[in-house]
């Protein structure tokens, strides 16, 4: 491997945007009180950080560092949607900054830095920089969850997840391991083509390594089986970190998954997508069932985001670039509407986090009530919301893989979601409030953020036409190695 | 005709009422701009009615703009001889529905009447749609501000109505999401007119699949029985408004959906299917039949009645012949304004007496003499009476059921019978009599607003029932096309 070039340097234009504000944070961290400004840089980083993504691309993909560091359409769709979720977080967290006493300098850091961490792991084109990308995130993922010290929910939140998640991660490296013994290179593009001379099926150490990593990848996600930690994480975490979590953690890691499901171990004889197939029914159907009975909204919003992770896979089990562009816009339009739903919590305060909380909302603050409401039905995939497209798309890609029976699960499974989020409704429009009016003060920022969430979810459901094509595209931008396998079914 | 895209303003104009509703200051002003939205849509769906070509069975004032080119799905409007007489009823409803809330909704009216004027934009957009991807849209967002009708203006057991109704409708627009995806993926277009050409060519087992997930949608607005079960809830619980959309069109979207999806797109599936959808049919007119006679709540009485109704109009859909199919268009109308005429007298009377049950009535003639003359007009439509609205459509359907068995058409006529004596007891109940001591005391008489709500109704029963023509020269073509297509 060469010492990196300028040329390679200039590949990581969003990360070093990133990172170097982050350490201006933490440099600073004694000297910035005030949590605007510190919303304000981040802000500025994200969105400099996904403009540099998109100027970066040019027809072909361009790799760095030996081929570890891929830049294409596919990493700066992603980055850009990082870089938007990241920009959403910040403008939610300002009403919470204040309220639990954390130091908004290093608050800022440690996104900006997670942050890092997924734009590294959606440009990855090698396990052990996808691995690097991914610990970065998390680590500082764990941080951000018990960063309210004062409240013990949230450390314990935050052991739970340490405690999972670094299993997890052992379990990635393991595959990694495996990998590297089965292959002997770790680069997607060397795995591909061991994989695709000998099968899957006949090598077992390939196999368990496939499974490894899988598994590590879908605790990122947090897909079923490997969801445990989520609904704990979510709810003892401060909402705007859960929205974090939720939202650009969940792309970063659909990221990774469909780079590993798509390049490295597509397998023309379809164990992967069989991987993925489990997957998927799984989340859909324990994410919607266990959220049926929950109580509390950021445990509720954790069950629905299990759900919509099992939807997000749907895509990637096609094996296609159709699928994947589905999985794609999935994973933006959900982005948007999960950071709504978590920014009405929030712009509610301490009455946001309970069902209870919502009794009788429309009453008493109609706007935000509508606003919800709109989040909901776009969760559940009414047109013409966001979420429609969303769904649309998603399983349109598993019936042309010719999957009925997890299309039908998929779809029953938007009946008892719909009965998820139609609780809340109900409370928010059918029920006397319970809690008396405060005065609907909740900073501005709070109703930028969620200005910009309804507008993505009306515009992404009304006119999806412009995100489609973008999603095409930015697969057509991809490596020639990328997307090896095109199954005919 | 113009270039002047109608259809495409008849269906947002309403929609740009509600979101004029909702930004406008006072509660008492956004009746009138619902009152005003509602008037113009009428107009202008007048206008399209005058200016419309009978002789053709194709769409008509088509508009066509690309929507998402990638998916090779574009926005499409258009009508038909079918559609258009529904987008007027609609039209129609929609203004009577203002009128009558006008003094019964008190609390949060701005939500209501954009919820209200939402729901116009939804039935619209359904029966002005050519595509199946803008139908689907349109058919679900029918559902939420229904839903927020039922469940927070609604009675007292709105909640449980609503939510049910919610999910019952839900249940079945995914499957149909899924046949449209079914659809999609193997014509690779969603336009109505092409879909009909490459409907025919797929083999008949997918077709059947497919029928099968757009039935669960379809069987469920319409409802057909055993699906019907939210119905009685939905229309009871709803306030008188909701529960005229519902049953004056919301039940209608079903079949329309048979007429233009099922029978022109999936033609052997629906021979395959034909008997079982028959006798599905029958079921529901006999059994809704008796199941009304019993009811004790006239709201809930009258809720029944449309699932013998609604059994009449499949049942005229699925002979497969031009009689039948003319009736049950015909019959959709007819039930569309009878039952929403009826649903409008019980809501008037409602106000004032705060009690749906049947024995808390009686002697009614005699408080309200005109109210009287109203719902005994209305009862007899209801039932079939010669040189009122349903008799013909009725006649239609029957002589329909008769070409294909004469065993659906003893069945149909049974339903006949049991409507009379349901309908009939109801009045004598309600009506005659002693007037019922609870009620002394009550302004039961109708005011001039409720006369003028009713009116229209009213004039209507008596128009169709005297000149059905007016209506049958725009459904004949179209009817002749769908039967002569899915005859083997």
């Amino acid at each position: 491997m060469n010492g990196a070039s300028m040329d390679d340097l200039a590949l990581l234009i969003p990360e070093l945007i990133l990172v170097s504000t982050a350490l201006g944070f933490i440099l600073a961290a004694r000297r910035i009180e005030n949590a605007h400004m510190a919303t304000a840089g981040t802000i500025f980083a994200a969105l400099s950080a996904a403009s540099a993504s998109v100027w970066l691309v040019s027809d072909s993909a361009r790799t760095a560092f030996g081929g570890m560091f891929i830049v294409d359409g596919y990493s700066q769709f992603f980055k850009v949607l990082i870089g938007a979720a990241l920009a959403l977080t910040a403008l939610v967290s300002e009403r919470r900054i204040d309220v639990e006493s954390v130091r908004p300098a290093e608050y800022h850091a440690l996104l900006l830095l997670a942050s890092t961490g997924m734009m590294f792991a959606a440009s990855a084109f090698d396990l052990l920089t996808l691995y690097l990308g991914l610990e970065l995130t998390t680590l500082c993922s764990y941080i951000l969850v018990g960063i309210t010290v004062e409240r013990p929910k949230s450390n314990e939140a935050a052991i739970k997840y340490f405690l999972l998640g670094s299993f997890a991660s052992a379990l990635f490296l393991y595959g990694v391991s495996l990998t590297f013994g089965a292959t002997g290179d770790t680069g997607f593009a060397t795995v591909a083509l061991a994989v695709s001379e000998n099968t899957l099926r006949n090598n077992a150490v390939l196999l368990a390594a496939m499974s490894l990593i899988g598994a590590g990848l879908a605790f990122k996600i947090a897909a079923v089986p490997f969801h445990a930690w989520a609904p704990d994480a979510y709810e003892g975490a401060s909402a705007p970190v859960a929205a974090f979590l939720a939202a650009a953690s969940k792309a970063a890691g659909l990221a990774a998954l469909g780079r590993v499901a798509l390049d490295a171990f597509a397998s023309p004889s379809g164990i992967a997508s069989g991987f993925l197939i489990g997957l998927a029914a799984l989340s859909i159907s324990v994410g919607s069932i266990l959220a049926v009975s929950q109580t509390d909204m950021k445990r509720l919003l954790a069950y629905s985001s299990i759900a919509h992770a099992g939807y997000a896979l749907l895509g990637f089990i096609s094996g296609t670039t159709e699928g994947a562009s589905a999985t794609m816009t999935y994973a933006f339009l959900y982005v948007f509407m999960t950071l709504g739903a978590f920014g009405v919590v929030i712009a509610l305060g301490k009455r946001g986090e309970s069902l209870d909380g919502y009794q009788g909302l429309a009453a008493q603050r109609p706007g935000t009530a509508a606003l919800m409401l709109l989040f909901l039905l776009s969760l559940t995939g009414i047109p013409p919301t966001a979420g429609f497209v969303a769904k649309f798309v998603v399983i349109q890609s598993v019936v042309s893989t010719g999957h009925w029976m997890l299309a039908v699960l998929a779809v029953v499974c938007t009946v008892v979601t719909a009965f998820v989020y139609l609780r809340v409704a109900v409370l928010m429009y059918m029920k006397e409030p319970q809690t008396p009016e405060e005065p609907a003060r909740f900073p501005t920022a709070v109703s930028a953020a969620l200005a910009i969430a309804a507008l993505v979810t009306v515009l992404g459901g009304i006119l999806p036409g412009p995100l489609t094509r973008w999603t095409d595209s930015a697969l057509a931008a991809k490596s020639a190695t990328s997307i090896s396998r095109n199954v005919d079914r | 005709m113009t270039g002047f895209p109608v259809l495409t303003t008849i269906t947002f104009l309403p929609l740009v009422g509600a979101a004029a509703v909702l930004f406008s200051g006072g509660q008492r002003l956004s009746r009138w701009i619902a009152l005003a939205t509602t008037i113009s849509n009428l107009a202008i769906s007048a206008w399209l009615y005058r200016h419309f070509d009978t002789s053709t069975s194709t769409l008509q004032f088509v508009e066509s703009a690309t929507w998402i080119p990638d998916w090779n799905i574009a926005y499409q409007m258009g009508v038909d001889g079918i559609s258009l007489p529904f987008i007027l009823l609609a039209s129609l409803l929609s203004v009577l529905c203002v009128g009558v809330s006008w003094t019964a909704i008190r609390t949060r009216e701005r939500e209501f009447y954009a919820s209200l004027l939402v729901t116009e934009t939804a039935m619209i957009g359904v029966f002005a749609a050519a595509n199946l991807f803008l139908f689907f849209v349109f058919w679900e967002l029918m559902v939420v501000p229904m839903f927020l009708l039922i469940g927070v203006w609604g009675g007292p057991g709105r909640v449980y109505a609503a939510v049910k109704f919610l999910l019952f409708t839900l249940a079945g627009s995914v499957l149909m999401l899924l046949g449209m995806i079914a659809l999609y993926n193997s014509c690779e277009t969603l336009d109505f007119t092409e879909l009909a050409k490459a409907g025919a060519k797929l083999d008949s087992e997918f077709q059947a699949w497919v029928f099968i997930a757009f039935l669960a949608a379809f069987a469920v607005k319409v409802p057909m029985f055993p699906l019907h079960t939210w119905l009685p809830d939905a229309h009871t619980e709803a306030p008188t408004a909701g529960s005229v959309i519902l049953a004056g069109i919301l039940l209608k979207m079903g079949a329309y959906g048979f007429l233009r999806v099922s029978l022109p797109i999936l033609p052997e599936a629906v021979q395959v299917f034909r008997t079982s959808m028959l006798v599905i049919s029958a079921v529901a007119i006999v059994y809704g039949g008796y199941v009304t006679l019993v009811q004790t709540d006239v709201k809930r009485l009258i809720a029944y009645s449309s699932v013998s109704h609604m059994g009449f109009v499949t049942l005229g859909i699925f002979t497969l012949n031009a009689s039948g199919i003319q009736g049950a268009i015909l019959q959709m109308i007819n039930h569309g304004i009878i039952t929403g005429a009826l649903f409008l007298c019980v809501g008037m009377i409602y106000e004032q007496t705060h009690t749906r049950e049947i024995k808390d009535y009686g002697g009614v003639a005699k408080a309200a003499p005109a109210y009287s003359a109203f719902l005994a007009l209305f009862c007899l439509a209801a039932a079939g009476f010669p040189g009122l609205n349903s008799f013909i459509g009725e006649l239609l359907i029957i002589g329909g059921a008769f070409q294909t068995d004469a065993w659906l058409m003893a069945m149909a006529i049974w339903g006949v019978a049991l409507g009379t004596t349901y309908l009939l007891w109801l009045y004598y109940r309600v009506v005659m009599g002693e007037l019922n001591p609870g009620l002394s005391g009550l302004k039961l008489e109708l005011g001039v607003r409720e006369v003028a709500t009713l009116a229209p109704l009213a004039f209507l029963a008596f128009y169709l029932g005297l000149h059905p023509e007016s209506v049958l020269t725009y459904i004949r073509v179209p009817a002749e096309l769908i039967a002569s297509g899915a005859t083997p």
